[in-house]
């Protein structure tokens, strides 16, 4: 084949690449959310050394690039005998990535909320399930779900890093494809076209739930 | 019955409460005035514990609240699962209303019911639709409420307050924010109140409604309260200078 062939047995590979690409993104997603919930209850502890393990945690993580960080877990994880392969790999490391950057967000939330709002919900003596699932929770959703769906588009960009580790998504399937047919801007135009489309494809979703949780009675709703 | 002993509290260096001492009997409307800064809202906001303080005691029905003190003499916070019981004895209703955004009238009324006193959803919706009916909004119980004018809303805190079925309603200035308007709706539920007895402590600015539904007024300046007593008494024959120029100036 020669420059410039985009044909459909290497489109059906690109979008199977991508396909892996938007699994990993929301697996990583999907276990980053629950971690973020988790560090964001630390960020509150009463305790210092816990809040104090929280802000290493950001740091750290969140000081670090995606590519040193993929690199080092991958790397780190056979020596201790967890030979996970790096699929599995690939989701912890995006998923530890990504849990920093929710949990500040969520964080960002959780401090939005205006304190008459905590004093009611505490003068009503609701215990801190049901403070969480019914007041802190909803709260923090409709406000962070805009800056939510910036992390999950950049995750699922993110992906891209994840080659490095051999790990077979989009980016890597292009540079193979591109190492056989040298059509380096058809197949990376392709592959760029796909990310859109996926990021897209968040967004339009994000924008959905959020009217779909739009506090009524504020304006801009449909009647 | 509330009692209050000694209690001070200050921000930093400054004192808010100076040594309150202070008894509400059952079935008591008990109205605290005084100037801005006097005090009164901290002392409403100790007795339910969203200020904590720094000596004195509140007891409700003979109960130490919110402190113990320890086998070493010190003086602790109660744990938080108590703290929470000792809440839903008291109903709340703030200034700002405070309604929680998200729920309707109805969700907001039977939350606390459902969550902290564990009563089955549909006997806390009846509940809830009762007290809507009760203060007039009986049409409204699933509007949000920023869809509520501030008047429906403070009557739909007022319905969250009483669904704890409360010892004691505690209300902080829960007219001042409203449209003059408005205040009328609202006082008027408290006064359909009076009759069910519900022992209340009114932080209020509006003296002619103090007055009319409080069986005793008390007077807080700087931190301490100077003159408590029959409102008639209390605004008609005030013994306390700072008492008689506050009075001069709110008319």
């Amino acid at each position: 084949m020669t420059q410039g062939g985009l044909d459909i047995p290497t489109l059906v590979i690109l979008l199977k690449g991508a396909g892996v690409s938007l699994g990993l993104a929301c697996a990583a997603i999907a276990c980053a959310t629950v971690l973020a919930v988790l560090l964001t209850a630390l960020a509150f502890s009463r305790l210092l050394p816990v809040r104090l393990f929280y802000r290493l945690y950001i740091y750290v993580i969140r000081g670090t690039p995606l590519l040193v960080l993929a690199m080092l877990i991958f790397y780190a994880l056979p020596a201790f005998d967890l030979r996970t392969g790096p699929y599995l790999a690939a989701v912890v490391v995006l998923a530890i990535y990504v849990a920093a950057l929710f949990a500040e967000v969520f964080r960002g939330g959780v401090l939005a909320i205006p304190r008459p709002q905590w004093e009611s919900a505490k003068s009503l003596g609701l215990p801190p399930g049901a403070m969480l699932r019914k007041v802190i929770g909803p709260l923090v959703l409709r406000y962070t779900l805009p800056s939510y769906v910036n992390v999950c588009v950049m995750a699922v960009k993110a992906t891209s890093v994840l080659s490095i580790i051999s790990v077979w998504e989009l980016t890597l399937a292009s540079r193979e494809i591109i190492e056989r047919t040298l059509a380096v801007f058809t197949i990376l135009g392709t592959a760029g076209a796909f990310y859109f489309v996926m990021c897209l494809g968040i967004d339009r979703a994000g924008r959905r739930l959020e009217q779909r949780l739009a506090l009524r009675g504020f304006g801009g709703e449909h009647a | 019955m509330i009692e209050i002993r000694g209690l001070r509290k200050s921000f930093g260096q400054v004192p808010i409460l100076r040594g309150i001492d202070l008894r509400v009997d059952d079935g008591e409307v008990l109205a605290l005035v005084g100037r801005s800064g006097c005090g009164k809202t901290t002392l409403l906001r100790c007795i339910n514990f969203l200020e904590d303080y720094d000596a004195g005691e509140v007891l409700l029905d003979g109960q130490p609240l919110w402190y113990r003190t320890g086998t070493d003499g010190r003086r602790h916070r109660v744990p938080d699962a108590e703290a929470r019981r000792m809440r839903q004895q008291m109903g709340v209703v703030f200034q700002q209303y405070n309604l929680f955004p998200h729920m309707t009238a109805l969700q907001n009324v039977c939350l606390g019911p459902r969550f902290s006193q564990g009563v089955p959803t549909p006997e806390a919706e009846e509940r809830g639709r009762r007290l809507l009916a009760r203060v007039g909004l009986a049409d409204r119980v699933d509007a949000y409420p920023a869809q509520l004018s501030g008047g429906q809303q403070q009557r739909i805190a007022i319905a969250r307050a009483l669904a704890m079925r409360p010892k004691v309603l505690l209300l902080d200035e829960i007219t001042s924010a409203l449209d003059p308007e408005l205040v009328g709706e609202v006082e008027d539920v408290i006064r359909s109140l009076l009759p069910e007895r519900i022992m209340m402590v009114v932080v209020t600015h509006a003296l002619g409604f103090a007055r009319e539904i409080a069986h005793r007024i008390a007077y807080v300046s700087e931190g301490v309260i100077t003159e408590i007593g029959d409102p008639v008494q209390i605004l008609e024959q005030p013994k306390d200078p700072t008492l008689k120029d506050f009075l001069r100036r709110m008319r």
